[in-house]
């Protein structure tokens, strides 16, 4: 790619509140940069770290997963257990050399379509001053 | 006509060569069909000029003598099998990708407490240079079959994966592996999968008829391939992964941070707080990981910054 970089971040979205709350900012016409390719999932619990772990390899910047509050999940608490995954793939990645901040969980509700376009602007501003991502990876050139 | 064989370890204990001859008097009965043509840890010959039926390439790559050994090697074998979890992950000396090949040596020849080398010389006569990360042998050669294990003998009472290995080869047939994970083999008994805490292997006193995971040790059967017939657990020691990740996984490590987070507690409760979870793990990666870092998503530690 040439020129500025942009960050290329992969989101993982539940289906009852993540996607829904991306679809009420699309809706809404709330702007927020176009760096997300969205992955939608019936739940934040079917993420598994393999899923991370591949983007990151293959070159992503950032991974977003986003799920239901805790307490509204879709399948009772399928959001605790990626939280506790998250938690845990963080610490391996920081112990492999990557910043852990390029994996971030957020809980949005189908009804933050603000809310959400916020955290997609953040998300991507914070990899835009980390910097790409040090593995190899094919993203960026396509 | 015999099986034609040879065994040779690359960046090896011999663990896996002498899990071969755990298998006791049924090698003889093996060798009735079977003609070790060479094999330098257990034999004299020091040099393989003839064409082989199988190799068994043992141990991982870690400088260029064992890469060119196992190119040259493999070009003289119809099959080549990498043997032992070394050859088929990069196994326990994978785990050195987490480090820089300077960080390596400098700990190696220079600051272990047992080193006398003030001049600070490393060694650059009459050695091969180091290769800079472990990767498993399927990068190196053409792999036909991996048989993992550390070493691959496992088995409660007879080395039941070699005998059916070698069974396979001589009847032409391909080899296949256990499509199970060791909790499938093990005996230890299933109740509640709920646990507060990783317990670290020597606290408190397991309770010898239940499921060690569920009693907070930390154990890999659930993200790791059966064959072994669990034999680590039924001695009450959990299982560590050297089977390497069950069929149709890639990351074990990934897999075991997955099936650890399903069974940490969520009620209200017994609530394991997230951050407090990933505390639980003296090294994470080394404990997910031990035997399968090289073959894994992420196979090293990211070093640098790749300059574009």
């Amino acid at each position: 790619m040439l020129g500025k970089f942009e960050p290329y971040i992969v989101g993982f979205l539940c289906n009852w509140c993540g996607y829904a709350g991306a679809d009420l900012a699309g809706t809404s016409r709330i702007q927020y940069p176009p760096n997300l390719r969205a992955i939608r999932l019936m739940c934040s619990g079917r993420v598994d770290p393999a899923f991370i772990l591949t983007a990151l390899k293959r070159g992503a910047d950032g991974v977003l997963v986003v799920g239901c509050h805790p307490g509204d999940c879709h399948y009772i608490n399928g959001n605790l257990r990626t939280e506790r995954r998250v938690a845990l793939l963080k610490k391996m990645l920081s112990d492999l050399g990557l910043d852990d901040r390029r994996v971030r969980l957020e809980w949005i509700s189908a009804s933050e379509g603000q809310r959400f376009a916020v955290v997609v602007k953040e998300f991507v501003e914070e990899m835009r001053a980390l910097g790409p991502n040090p593995l190899e990876g094919d993203m960026h050139e396509t | 006509m015999k099986l034609r064989i040879a065994l040779e370890g690359l960046g090896a204990c011999a663990g896996c060569e002498i899990a071969i001859l755990d298998l006791h008097e049924e090698i003889l009965f093996l060798l009735e069909d079977l003609e070790v043509d060479y094999a330098p840890i257990l034999m004299d010959k020091k040099i393989l000029n003839e064409n082989v039926d199988v190799l068994l390439l043992s141990g991982s790559v870690r400088n260029k003598h064992d890469a060119e050994e196992a190119v040259r090697l493999s070009e003289k074998a119809k099959i080549t099998i990498a043997f032992g979890s070394c050859a088929s992950f990069g196994g326990i000396p994978g785990l050195a990708n987490l480090y820089a090949t300077k960080e390596l040596l400098e700990r190696v020849y220079l600051t272990t407490e047992s080193t006398d080398n003030k001049e600070g010389i490393l060694p650059s006569e009459e050695v091969p240079p180091i290769e800079q990360v472990i990767k498993p042998l399927k990068e190196w050669v053409k792999i036909d079959y991996n048989i993992p294990g550390c070493p691959p003998e496992i088995g409660r009472t007879t080395s039941k994966m070699i005998k059916e290995m070698f069974q396979m080869l001589l009847n032409g047939k391909p080899v296949t592996l256990s499509k199970k994970t060791v909790c499938d083999e093990c005996d230890l008994k299933r109740e509640e999968k709920k646990i507060k805490r990783i317990l670290r292997w020597g606290e408190g006193e397991p309770d010898g008829t239940r499921c060690l995971l569920e009693q907070g040790y930390f154990c890999a059967g659930p993200a790791t391939r059966a064959g072994c017939e669990a034999k680590c657990l039924a001695a009450l020691a959990p299982c560590r992964g050297c089977m390497g990740p069950p069929e149709n996984v890639t990351d074990q490590g990934a897999r075991m941070v997955s099936a650890i987070a399903s069974i940490a507690a969520v009620d209200e409760k017994d609530r394991v707080d997230p951050k407090e979870l990933a505390t639980m793990f003296k090294d994470v990666v080394g404990t997910l990981y031990r035997f399968t870092l090289p073959s894994s998503i992420i196979s090293r530690k990211v070093l640098e910054r790749k300059s574009k």
